[in-house]
């Protein structure tokens, strides 16, 4: 498939202070990419570059092989996006927001556009400064899919969201994507990338540290394998055996754990010689890994690069 | 140390405000004193200036009128209503704006009692008023120094002191009404109204006789009992207690509701006080014109304003071409035996033609100052929505930067030409009314032609915005219009160079009333903007939005 946004270089700073830099990916049409960092890791600066919000000190953004910056209004036309922290006029219903947005846009499917109402609950009756956190974000992420964009860029839309309109959300990406739709979002909400995403991407001090799929992101993980023994085996056996990186004995040497890097096979076949009570292998989630590229020390990870 | 409490805090966040306002209105102040200086030479001019000012008693109490400092205490008459707008909106927006935010949230977790919260704020407000005064004080000694003013220091002093005692009681009043209002826009404008109310019933004593009664409802008429540039009149030390009672009173008011009603909530008003709810539709309002573009959308926005700036200028320029027949016997005499006057009249209304017109020309120079602070009023809107992330969703739109900007300034550009055609149609109306012969086709242009000043101002505040925040913004226009004004108010008095005076976009709104339009000015005025307003558009299409 080809590439709908394509970010090469990108760089940007605000003053001295550092927004992104030298900031490469691809996102292919009609996958869903999850865009991870923590607070002020560059994840809105690079929206807002693709949005041509701001202009790139270098580098380039390209949408449907427009670029962002020279070819702002027809990438527009093709985009539904949710900033992260929606600010609307305040003195306006949330029914009189979309309807004003929807005739800027143009071509806005009134029968869709009262169904997203529903879906979401939303009382549209209601001004924007009376709306909760939650009810503010649940307006501005119908206004971003109402139009059935062609790209979905969407900056930490579920936060503020109740569980019930998360699912909700979770169910509308899924529908975008089988759709053909491509969608682009931001979290540092792991469980949510780890359950709408097919890739993603880390960003981490303004620069990509690591981009793959989910699936792949998971393999380069450290996780952890817990094996009880019938008799007491010392964790040096351990020490050697491939793909384990720290062994630990537990319960005076009836049980190991084992902090493992890679492929298990080893370490199961070197386990099989002695009589296995238990075994337990605690897979990572992706807050795991995340939290592994932003330990205290700040070395990025050593296999940090793309995997894709 | 500023960050220290949060009474150090609020008034930290004045500081801006203490400077620009006590200075700038310091020099409002003062700039009569400048006319006046050199209008009162002769005995016979004294005595004619003081019997026109009596025709504008309804305006203040007319004072040793023929004194510097009586005439600047009698000229700021109802100026009081543009020196109160300060602690009008600082009071509204004290604890109301910082809900509608939602700061008060997180300041009210902190360990610290809500009342001790509100009192810190009030009590800065009171004391950036108080700085105020000081810095008013201060302005107006040294322009009677100038000017050869008969006061002194604690005179002047006494006089900033009487100003902030009147602006703390509106302030506290905002802050009191804020308490049973959701948002802080109403809140101000309840207390606007209050405060015109007041004024007017000040002025009931002066135009009815014995309905001093009346007039000792109002606030205003304590402030007035004070007249400190008037030599020999002094303060009325009672009068400056009971306003610094009042506002206690009221700021304590408010701060006892503030502490047990909601936060975000409202005190709530007795049944028979509260407006009849509406019911709310859930219907997209598909119809709404307000929606359908950002021209559409700026109008909306900018409707309620231009219907009150309607009604001050138009109302203005109504009356005053309404009066000016029944004052032409004694103008008529005044400028006989001044010619300082006539200089007046003519440096302002221009020419030397009729009392009437010349007259009323001098007035009409107000129309375009009026304009173009209404212009600041909206360039402050557009700033604000990009400063707050408003245009974000704008321009995520497929909507071209520059028709964004253009939209909007078109929807303020529609807004100034209403103004004006208003103001034309009360001008014309109150002519005929009063049986005076206008040149119509002058007063089209005295009135149409302050459009172009105020997309000038408009064009110059959209151009600034994009370099400047809000405040700055707003700031730097209000700076201008002031400079403006002063060079064209101030400036021929001085006589300054012509060069001098061809700074001041005054000097091309010339003297339409007498001479019609000057089509050269006009369109240098256009010219300007439009080359502002250019530049602003092409600056706002690069640049960084919300940085």
């Amino acid at each position: 498939m080809a590439a709908i946004i394509e970010a090469e270089g990108l760089t940007k700073s605000y003053g001295s202070k550092r927004g992104i830099a030298d900031v490469s990916f691809q996102v292919e049409e009609g996958e869903v990419f999850g865009f991870l960092g923590p607070n002020g890791a560059g994840k809105t600066t690079t929206i807002r570059l693709l949005m041509a919000l701001l202009r790139a000190d270098s580098g380039s953004g390209r949408i449907a092989g427009l670029d962002c910056w020279e070819r702002s209004l027809e990438i527009k036309r093709l985009v539904g996006y949710m900033p992260g922290e929606p600010a609307l006029d305040p003195n306006l219903t949330g029914g009189q927001i979309l309807e004003y947005f929807a005739h800027l846009r143009g071509g806005v499917d009134q029968a869709y556009l009262k169904q997203l109402i529903k879906r979401f609950d939303l009382d549209t009756s209601r001004k924007f400064r009376q709306y909760s956190t939650g009810n503010k974000r649940k307006v501005v992420l119908i206004q971003a899919f109402m139009h059935r964009p062609r790209l979905l860029i969407l900056d930490e839309p579920t936060s503020g969201l109740d569980p019930l309109n998360q699912q909700e959300f979770d169910h509308m990406v899924k529908e975008a994507r089988d759709e053909g739709r491509t969608v682009f979002l931001s979290s540092h909400v792991l469980s949510e990338v780890e359950k709408t995403c097919t890739r993603v991407g880390i960003i981490r001090d303004g620069s990509l540290v690591r981009i793959g799929d989910v699936a792949e992101v998971k393999a380069i993980k450290r996780y952890e394998i817990t094996i009880t023994f019938a008799n007491p085996i010392s964790a040096e056996t351990f020490k050697t055996v491939e793909g384990v990186i720290e062994a630990e004995a537990l319960n005076h040497g009836h049980g190991v754990r084992l902090a493992m890097q890679g492929p298990a096979d080893a370490v199961i076949k070197a386990a099989a010689r002695y009589p296995v009570v238990s075994l337990t292998s605690y897979e990572p989630s992706l807050e795991d890994i995340f939290l592994r590229y932003y330990e205290a020390n700040g070395q990025p990870a050593k296999e940090a690069g793309h995997v894709a | 140390m500023w960050l220290s409490s949060v009474f150090l805090k609020t008034l930290r966040d004045y500081r801006i405000a203490i400077l620009g306002w006590g200075i700038g209105m310091g020099l409002v102040v003062v700039s009569p004193m400048a006319s006046v200086s050199t209008l009162i030479t002769t005995p016979e001019a004294r005595e004619q200036l003081a019997s026109l000012a009596a025709n504008f008693a309804w305006n203040a109490d007319v004072v040793a009128v023929t004194t510097i400092g009586g005439y600047a205490t009698w000229k700021i008459g109802v100026f009081i209503f543009l020196i109160a707008i300060w602690p009008l909106l600082a009071g509204s927006r004290m604890l109301r704006g910082e809900e509608d935010r939602g700061s008060l949230d997180v300041l009210l977790s902190l360990p610290r009692p809500r009342m001790r919260v509100a009192v810190e704020k009030l009590a800065a407000m009171w004391t950036a008023l108080l700085a105020m005064g000081l810095l008013i004080g201060l302005v107006v000694f040294a322009g009677g120094r100038k000017f050869g003013g008969e006061f002194g220091l604690g005179d002047a002093l006494l006089f900033g002191l009487n100003l902030a005692l009147v602006c703390a009681v509106f302030g506290s009043l905002a802050l009191l009404i804020s308490q049973f209002t959701q948002e802080r826009g109403p809140a101000a404008g309840w207390t606007a109204g209050l405060l015109l109310l007041f004024i007017v019933l000040d002025m009931v004593r002066r135009v009815v006789s014995n309905s001093e009664w009346i007039s000792r409802v109002s606030p205003i008429y304590y402030y007035n009992l004070s007249k400190p540039l008037v030599p020999g009149y002094g303060v009325n030390a009672g009068a400056m207690v009971f306003l610094l009672a009042l506002a206690v009173l009221l700021g304590g008011a408010a701060v006892w509701l503030f502490a047990r009603r909601d936060v975000g909530g409202t005190v709530p008003l007795p049944r028979w006080l509260r407006l009849p709810e509406r019911t709310a539709s859930r219907a997209l309002p598909v119809r709404d014109w307000s929606l359908r573009s950002v021209y559409a959308r700026g109008l909306g926005m900018i409707a309620m304003p231009t219907l009150w700036w309607t009604l001050g200028i138009a109302g203005f320029a109504g009356w005053m071409v309404f009066v000016v027949q029944l004052m032409e016997e004694r103008l008529s005499s005044l400028l006989s035996s001044s010619p300082t006057m006539i200089d007046l009249i003519k440096n302002l209304g221009g020419g030397d033609a009729g009392v009437n017109a010349g007259f009323l020309s001098a007035m009409f120079f107000f129309l375009p100052l009026f304009l173009m602070a209404f212009a600041v009023t909206q360039v402050n809107g557009w700033s604000a929505d990009e400063q707050d992330g408003r245009l974000e969703l704008v321009l995520a739109a497929p909507q071209r930067r520059t028709w964004v900007l253009l939209g909007r300034f078109a929807a303020l550009g529609t807004a100034t030409v209403v103004i004006a055609v208003i103001t034309l149609l009360a001008s014309a109306a109150a002519a005929a009314a009063a049986g005076l012969n206008l040149d119509s086709g002058n007063l089209a242009a005295a009135t149409l032609g302050m459009i172009p000043l105020g997309l000038l101002v408009a064009a110059i505040g959209y151009l600034a915005a994009g370099w400047l925040r809000t405040a700055a913004d707003t700031g730097l226009l209000s700076f201008v219009l002031a400079a403006w004004f002063f060079i064209s108010f101030i400036g021929p008095e001085l006589s300054w160079p012509d060069s001098t005076l061809r700074l001041s976009a005054f000097y091309y709104y010339g003297t339409p009333l007498l001479h019609g339009l000057q089509l050269t000015s006009v369109l240098s005025v256009l010219g300007v903007t439009a080359l502002a307003l250019g530049v602003g558009t092409l600056r706002f299409s690069r640049k960084d939005i919300g940085v």
